[in-house]
């Protein structure tokens, strides 16, 4: 699987996935802005907003109607954190006409729609369509506080407020109920044509692909700007020290606490971030990872015990779910863990099975449409770009030296748990 | 080996019944680089009582023990779990249970025939002692107490509390605390020895294989087993009706959960694919995205997003689900009941009917993307007596009188419930 990148003008940038392993073909537009307290919550209304209907579909009813005749095609709007970005995603996935059972051309019927959608909208007096704006603000809302919902990512969310405080990758990616009030109809449509104008713009498209695609989408995007785009590098080097470890503990009615670590890994070598994901790999990212095997197999703890590496911070996200009474020990468990890291308490097995999942992962990616797309857009936000073999590569170069040396450089930063409120009796 | 082709999704399916009772399906996908294997037993949580094919002794046993024989199956006798060996290996390994099935699996790039040995041989060398039971009882604890602050998971099982008076689909597949702290190790010999004879599980391989050799490399990998006769399996006695109207539930969640479910019959006779068809275009035409309905409730402000829609069945229950998140899950409920009633009387509209059709067609194909997907849909199928293909194959036998017919009788008033989750606020 190779990717052909153009950019068709300053700013924007096709990119095309040439592969014949799937039924469908998939065709995603990213827009990457710099993430900023105040957009937040109006950038994460826009793409619902825009998938509710345009000029020439009038209602989601029509829209959706017209899916169901291409097949069910799937169309997807929906927003995302990469570093210090705000990414605004919309997919729109179709069959391959090769598996119709009669002649269409549903590539071309996409790439119309979804250009539609998102650059013709339904516009009155210089505002959006009220009715949506009011309908999605609403969805929105409900969204933000169904966060609560799923225990481990409350407290995961928790966390990364809690170590990036006043920082944008503090913000929450779908913004704050607080600021619903203040927008309306015609200050969001103000914020879409700046982020129209401005941001970042990646269309990526996987499948089977004709040969003219390319001039079929820069005809659609004739009358679209070039721009300098303000997005930030996702691998922007940041200045961290090591600091006094917060703890922070909060209560909810429930019946298992969820125990959040975050680490900062304070360390500038070249490459340590493919030294960091082998870390985070022995440490907590497989079964055989010493934090499954202590936490969950030998003390029984938990039933969840792992850790993930997040590549655009240099962080690792110690989580576990445990009785809060065993939340002391739970710790301890695993700041022993930490420290066996630091003493070089792993030997060539643990690291060559820890490169070998990594390893497997990134080779399954040509496997999975949407992966392939997602690789690329992470690699098109770094500074360096790289392909699977030049990363595999980078992964099967890191030495145990490299991982004594850079766990010796990671410090608990935060420690969050979420805990079932202490009642009288058998708690 | 019998070759299945479906020309429709380009894809064949490589069949074989081995000596040994087990069932081999073998579906090539060229130039993928992932590998995956799955290996299923038909015995899930359902499965709570049964004759011993051997001394023809009835045997009642806790529940939660299908599970709780999964998570013991990694634990070999030289002390080694063989979760850890797959993992070092580099692929990533798993197994779970259903309430009619356990499937082991891994999907591997690299090292696959090192980790089908080991697949097979754990699979196949049980290793449980009173001690190693004992231990994983926490684990399995800490995994039903996770459940218990899983809304979505207590809306469905209090659904299927309504819905079943006696049918074991009603218990929670982990089973309880204190159920699984009666299980010792002669429950799970006396189970592993009736349930995980050949005769009674099936392998599915999917990725870049050649299906011979793929096949020899299966069979020369199998301990030989006596022989032994069909599981006689005993279910409580159902009666079509239903339990409880209502259920209502009170955590900690921002906006209510609903679950609106109807108590299916499913005849030993019928076309069960068929049958899902038709009700997964009903589903659609009454709540799904383009249906004036959802519009409705979307305009309202009751419905902010697509309701989950499916059609859930095994050979020993079956029942529609209709699920998802309202402010005020009665209004939904009394709209869905006066939307079927209409459509009864009115009929379907030609129209909306083809272009339904038109889209469940699409996510048919579509679930050929994957291979991982596509090994489990056949292993999932084939313990209900289904081939995947049928769904293509059967795709055009449903016509518009066919699928009003089934609206009339499964959408009935008498065999509905309605389960909540409210908040606490």
């Amino acid at each position: 699987m190779e990717e052909i990148r153009k950019e068709i003008k300053k700013g924007i940038t096709v990119h095309l996935i040439e592969t014949d392993k799937f039924k469908t073909n998939l065709l995603s537009v990213f827009f990457t802005t710099p993430m900023l307290r105040e957009n937040v919550t109006y950038n994460a209304l826009i793409p619902a907003v825009l998938i509710r209907g345009s000029s020439n579909y009038k209602t989601t009813e029509e829209i959706n109607k017209e899916l169901d005749k291409m097949y069910g095609a799937v169309l997807d709007g929906g927003i995302e954190k990469a570093g210090d970005n705000q990414v605004l995603k919309f997919y729109l996935e179709c069959l391959n006409d090769e598996y119709l059972p009669k002649q269409d051309n549903l590539l071309d019927k996409s790439l119309n729609l979804l250009s539609e959608l998102i650059f013709n909208p339904q516009v009155q007096n210089g505002e959006f369509n009220k009715e949506y704006v009011d309908g999605e603000k609403e969805k929105l809302r409900q969204i933000i506080d169904g966060k609560i919902d799923n225990k481990a990512n409350y407290a995961f969310i928790r966390c990364i407020e809690e170590m990036y405080k006043d920082k944008p990758y503090g913000l929450y990616k779908y913004g704050y109920t607080k600021d619903l009030e203040q927008i309306n109809a015609k200050n969001l449509y103000e914020k879409y044509l700046n982020l129209i104008k401005d941001s970042k713009i990646d269309i990526f498209l996987s499948g089977k692909l004709p040969k003219d695609v390319i001039e079929k989408i820069e005809k659609l995007l004739e009358n679209v700007n070039e721009r300098e785009p303000d997005y930030i590098y996702s691998d922007k080097e940041e200045n961290k020290e090591e600091i006094e470890p917060k703890v922070i503990k909060e209560d909810m009615d429930i019946m298992q606490a969820k125990l959040v670590m975050g680490l900062d890994v304070l360390s500038t070598k070249k490459d340590e971030k493919y030294v960091a994901l082998v870390y985070n790999a022995i440490l907590g990212g497989t079964p055989t990872s010493k934090l499954f095997q202590n936490v969950r197999e030998k003390a029984s703890l938990a039933y969840t015990a792992s850790s993930s590496y997040l590549r655009q911070k240099n962080n690792i996200f110690i989580k576990c779910g445990i009785e809060t009474k065993n939340f002391e020990k739970a710790k301890e468990i695993i700041e022993e863990q930490l420290e066996e890291m630091k003493q070089g308490k792993f030997n060539d097995d643990d690291i060559k099975s820890a490169k070998r999942s990594i390893i497997s992962v990134v080779k399954c990616i040509p496997d999975e449409q949407d992966m392939g797309i997602t690789y690329y857009f992470g690699q098109e936000l770094s500074s360096s770009k790289m392909d699977f073999n030049e990363y595999t590569k980078k992964i099967e170069d890191v030495t145990k030296e490299q991982i004594q040396d850079l766990a010796k450089n990671v410090f608990v930063n935060t420690v969050y748990l979420l805990k079932g409120e202490d009642k009288n009796g058998d708690n | 080996m019998e070759i299945i082709e479906n020309l429709t999704v380009n894809e064949k399916v490589y069949k074989e019944k081995l000596e040994n009772g087990l069932t081999v399906m073998i579906i090539p996908k060229k130039n993928f680089e992932k590998k995956y294997v799955i290996w299923g037993t038909h015995f899930g949580s359902l499965d709570n009582e049964f004759v011993l094919p051997k001394t023809g002794k009835t045997i009642k046993i806790p529940d939660g023990v299908a599970h709780f024989l999964e998570h013991k199956m990694f634990e070999q006798e030289n002390g080694v779990n063989s979760l850890d060996v797959l993992s070092s290996l580099g692929v990533e390994a798993n197994a779970y249970t259903t309430n009619d099935h356990t499937a082991y699996l891994f999907e591997s790039t690299d090292n696959f025939y090192e980790a089908l040995d080991e697949l097979m041989d754990y699979v196949q060398h049980p290793y449980f002692t009173d001690e190693n039971v004992e231990k994983e009882k926490g684990i399995i604890g800490q995994e039903i107490t996770m459940y218990d602050d899983h809304p979505g998971w207590q809306l469905y099982m209090n659904a299927m509390e309504c819905l079943y008076s006696k049918n074991p689909i009603k218990i929670d597949v982990a089973g309880t605390i204190e159920s699984i702290s009666k299980i010792d190790k002669e429950v799970l010999y006396n189970c592993y020895n009736t349930f995980y004879h050949p005769s009674n599980m099936a392998m599915v391989v999917c990725g870049d294989f050649n299906p011979e050799d793929i096949l020899n490399e299966i069979k020369n990998r199998l301990v030989s087993k006596e022989e032994q006769g069909e599981i006689k399996r005993i279910y409580p006695e159902e009666p079509e009706s239903i339990s409880k109207k209502e259920i209502e539930k009170t955590m900690e969640v921002s906006n209510p959960l609903f679950m609106i479910a109807y108590k299916d019959v499913l005849d030993k006779n019928e076309n069960k694919v068929k049958k899902h068809i038709a009700i997964q275009i009903l589903l659609e035409l009454l709540l799904g995205a383009s249906s004036p309905l959802y519009k409705e409730m979307y305009e309202q402000g009751y419905l902010l997003n697509e309701p989950d829609l499916e059609y859930e069945f095994s050979n020993e229950y079956a029942h529609v689900l209709i699920s998802g998140n309202s402010k005020d899950p009665k209004v939904i409920d009394k709209r869905l009941n006066e939307q079927i009633k209409y459509l009864i009387e009115n009929g379907i509209c030609k129209e909306d009917f083809e272009r339904i059709k038109k889209k469940i067609y699409g996510e048919y194909i579509t679930e050929y993307n994957s291979i991982s997907e596509i090994a489990r849909m056949f292993l999932a199928d084939y313990f209900k007596g289904i081939c995947s293909f049928d769904y293509l194959e059967s795709y055009n036998t449903v016509t518009l009188e066919y699928t009003n017919q089934i609206l009339k009788d499964v959408f009935v008033e008498d065999k509905k419930v309605l389960s909540v989750i409210k908040g606490n606020n």
